[in-house]
């Protein structure tokens, strides 16, 4: 090389560029002095970003089902997001229509509301360590950072950064993820935490509790909603979890469990985010209905919030549509 | 357009940004979503750096790896210390640079720079993360994840090394006449990796 002299010296400024941005960005935190390039980042890049799923989802549903015409299949797909829209507003209004009958039958009153969604689909995902997705709703829908986001099964995350086409989420698998939750039936609370790699690492269970106190009870079966964060940011209260798979001894102060969450991380397609939470907290209303007679408060006949795409059947009735068949191998 | 050489540089630029754009999206948009065992996917990124490093000399490599590095930070779902791609990129780009200087005659050699690359791009990547304290590059994670990436990387090597190099090679072809620093690596390197081409 008889450039060396000049490649050293442009390679010690590249270093030093990226030395001083890793510092910058990291004493910045979220107040980053930086977080312009990444607003930058998402204006350019996120259309590019639609585009490229608008493209690549055909072709990976061509690739995944030679007999379906792809027309049909995009067909199907729209006619997907319309079903989980609708489903949505059926579910809202059934918990709107359960929570009216029991106040009206308690207090006398009536007129609470469910969540309020904007449905949304997944278009990119993270690379490395991190466990974000993008999706392609952005600050002009109406999404904000540090609003919820689930699918019909359940939790999926929580948006951290908003774009004007698109915004990133944070799944409920990253380990940098912790939402407080209730098991149900019951008012113990605790954390869970995600384990990384979209549950497909570490043993496969995705998530972990803790449960804050050691002593209170908690079986195997036993299913989590999010506890709701204060002024309903970043969780609403309500929304289904996952369900306890396997409770370690107590240790210390707290106890763990590992919990198997409703909503399958690795085939991420329709998802809704939250952009006004429910006025009343749903407690279990939300949760699929139990395998056993549970006792949870309503009849809960609704068979909206088990209409999963998810795979935890077993927490589930057999009869409840699967609407989400994992198109393309993208997904 | 291939006489001026200033137009000749233009496009190689051009072709080395087209490239790096489209490893990265597909990368987000197709890669990083398939449900791989272990939950880990192949760098595409990072193989793109690898590759044009080969080709064009380590001046271009650290270049191409610093804005490649940069893009991977910014594109909407990162969700990382804003330079940690870049840094790493960037030396990535440089060293395969200088390594393909040195390559001689062997077909095995471009395959063993690449993996050798990736591995070195995943450790220091981690290593990163774990300087900054992320949790998310706790230990146990990286000792399961670093290897099954290195893996991934080296199965999906041919095909973007065999990509770039399609890419690429129109370019090359003004350049060798013109004899400048970059022909010789990419004359070199087209020549051994002519069986891989035909994969």
């Amino acid at each position: 090389m008889k450039d060396t002299r000049r490649t050293r010296v442009v390679l010690g400024a590249l270093l030093v560029a990226a030395l001083a941005m890793i510092t910058v960005d990291y004493r910045g935190g979220a107040q980053s002095p930086l977080r312009g390039l990444r607003g930058l980042g998402a204006t350019v890049f996120g259309p590019v970003e639609r585009a490229s799923a608008a493209v690549v989802r055909p072709v990976g549903n061509t690739f995944d089902a030679v007999t379906d015409a792809p027309g049909e299949r995009r067909r199907a797909d729209r006619l997907e997001r319309e079903n989980q829209r609708l489903r949505e507003q059926l579910r809202a209004g059934r918990l709107d229509q359960d929570r009216s009958a029991q106040l009206q039958r308690l207090l006398g009153t009536a007129g609470m509301g469910g969540y309020k969604i904007r449905a949304a689909q997944v278009i990119s995902a993270g690379q490395g360590f991190e466990d974000t997705v993008t999706i392609d709703v952005g600050s002009r829908n109406g999404v904000r950072a540090d609003m919820t986001v689930m699918s019909a099964a359940g939790l999926v995350g929580r948006v951290t950064r908003v774009g004007p086409a698109t915004a990133t989420v944070l799944l409920a698998t990253d380990q940098t993820s912790s939402v407080g939750s209730r098991l149900e039936d019951s008012k113990e609370i605790g954390i869970v935490q995600g384990r990384g790699r979209r549950g497909l690492g570490n043993g496969g269970t995705a998530l972990r509790f803790q449960l804050l106190d050691a002593a209170a009870p908690i079986r195997v079966g036993q299913r989590l909603v999010t506890l709701g964060s204060q002024a309903e940011r970043p969780y609403v209260p309500g929304v289904p979890i996952g369900v306890i798979e396997r409770i370690d001894g107590a240790s210390g102060l707290t106890r763990t469990a590992y919990v198997r969450p409703f909503v399958r991380f690795t085939s991420l397609d329709v998802v809704a985010v939250v952009v006004a939470p429910p006025k009343i907290d749903p407690r279990d209303a939300v949760l699929p209905p139990a395998p056993k007679p549970a006792p949870t408060p309503t009849p809960s006949g609704s068979p909206s919030p088990g209409a999963s795409k998810s795979g935890a059947p077993k927490a589930r009735p057999s009869g409840t549509r699967r609407p989400s068949k994992t198109p393309t191998p993208g997904d | 357009m291939l006489n001026a050489p200033e137009a000749s540089r233009t496009g190689r630029v051009v072709t080395a940004a087209l490239v790096i754009v489209v490893a990265l999206i597909l990368q987000v948009s197709v890669a990083n979503r398939l449900p791989l065992p272990g939950g880990v996917q192949p760098d595409l990124v990072l193989l793109a750096v690898v590759a044009l490093a080969l080709v064009s000399g380590s001046m271009t490599g650290m270049v191409t790896g610093f804005l490649a590095g940069l893009a991977a930070d910014i594109v909407p779902p990162a969700d990382h210390t804003l330079g940690r791609y870049a840094l790493v990129y960037c030396l990535i780009g440089y060293l395969c640079g200088i390594a393909s200087a040195e390559m001689d005659r062997q077909s095995l050699v471009p395959f063993l720079a690449v993996a050798a690359g990736a591995l070195a791009g995943a450790v220091l990547y981690a290593a990163t993360g774990m300087i900054l304290g992320d949790p998310r590059a706790e230990w146990g994670t990286v000792s399961r994840m670093v290897p099954l990436q290195v893996v991934y990387d080296v199965i999906a090597s041919p095909f973007v090394v065999w990509a770039v190099l399609r890419v690429t090679r129109r370019y090359e072809r003004g350049e060798r006449a013109r004899g400048d620093r970059f022909a010789v690596p990419a004359a070199r390197y087209r020549a051994m990796s002519g069986r891989s081409g035909s994969l």
